[in-house]
């Protein structure tokens, strides 16, 4: 089985560069994910830098461009790519070595959309209560893993990561506006205010179509400005 | 704080626009496929009907609002530079305006004749 993966180490070399590897195939099991496949390799190099946890598509730390497009290792079968398969790091990102890249710009965009509960009232003694419909309207929004692969396959964070959210955050942020415990609806909206941060999205929709998760930011997106519009109004 | 309504209040513009534009549109074309005028004078005199001359202007206004939108964002997606992001947006604002102008004036003279 061919790979061409890229290589870079910022200490000892002048520039990235892509590594042809053979893997044998007695060593390629039936079923085999591709992150199954990238420790194999590591195991021969032990240079190859790349993150994984979990295995399982749960963690998100293995997102990755495959053969050109976003996804995580661990849950992309071997049998489903066309080889050479071509392994890079995300776009957009600073390369720290091979496959490991800078998340920080990402997470300081998470981080602004103030992704937890804000309430004004005073503390319920025992819990915060929801009707199980309250709850529904978090389906589709909760279960994002923060991977990286929606917001590092969007144009708009390409040209301005600093600026605009991106659709991970973005997500998020219309997380905690459908949420019916919150209470800072107006501060949240005020805050997606401006030409940037939610605005630079033009509906590419790239992040819906390598969500690994199966989720909708777009669609989120297009809620939050449905939320501006009825306070308009 | 101006600059920070440019980002909702710009998009709902390009959509009114949109929305507006689509709507001329349709009416214009199917006034030309079910009744074309006949002759260059038909066409003046139905040019000249208030409501297709009100219709109208609003039509090119909408069209040069969802032009400066667009035009905006794609000068704020790809010139980081802000010298050079002023000067291309101070040209397509002198542009739309000076068609604009155009416009107005083709409009009142097809009125005024």
């Amino acid at each position: 089985m061919r790979f061409s993966i890229y290589r870079y180490n910022p200490e000892t070399d002048a520039a990235p560069r892509m590594q042809d590897i053979d893997l044998p195939d007695a060593d390629v099991a039936p079923g085999m994910m591709l992150l199954d496949a990238l420790r194999l390799i590591k195991a021969n190099d032990e240079s190859l830098s790349f993150r994984h946890s979990c295995g399982e598509g749960v963690c998100g730390s293995d997102a990755m461009n495959i053969n050109g497009r976003n996804g995580l290792a661990c849950i992309t079968p071997l049998a489903s790519l066309k080889q050479p398969i071509e392994i890079r790091p995300v776009p957009g990102m600073p390369v720290i070595r091979d496959l490991v890249v800078d998340m920080s710009q990402f997470y300081h965009q998470y981080r602004a959309i103030q992704p937890y509960l804000i309430v004004h009232d005073p503390e319920p003694e025992v819990e915060y209560l929801q009707t199980p419909e309250q709850r529904d309207e978090l389906d589709g929004l909760y279960e994002c893993i923060l991977c990286g692969c929606c917001s590092t396959a969007c144009p708009s964070f390409w040209w301005n990561p600093d600026k605009f959210r991106g659709p991970a955050a973005l997500l998020q942020a219309y997380r905690f506006l459908a949420d019916s415990r919150d209470q800072a609806t107006a501060e949240r909206l005020e805050a997606l205010e401006g030409p940037y941060r939610l605005f630079r999205c033009h509906t590419v929709m790239n992040c819906v179509d390598v969500c690994p998760k199966g989720l909708n930011p777009t669609k989120a997106i297009g809620k939050i400005k449905k939320l501006m519009l009825k306070h308009l109004i | 704080m101006i600059w920070r309504a440019s980002g909702f209040r710009a998009w709902l513009l390009q959509r009114l626009s949109a929305v507006y534009m689509a709507l001329f549109i349709g009416m214009f074309v199917l006034h030309l496929a079910l009744d074309a005028p006949s002759s260059y004078q038909e066409w003046r005199d139905w040019m000249a009907l208030p409501f297709i001359a009100v219709t109208t202007s609003i039509f090119f206004a909408a069209l040069l609002i969802h032009a400066w939108v667009g035009l905006r964002d794609v000068i704020m997606d790809y010139v980081h530079p802000l010298g050079v992001r002023f000067v291309l947006l101070a040209l397509v604002a002198a542009g739309l305006l000076a068609m604009g102008l155009w416009m107005l004036r083709i409009l009142m003279m097809g009125g005024a004749a």
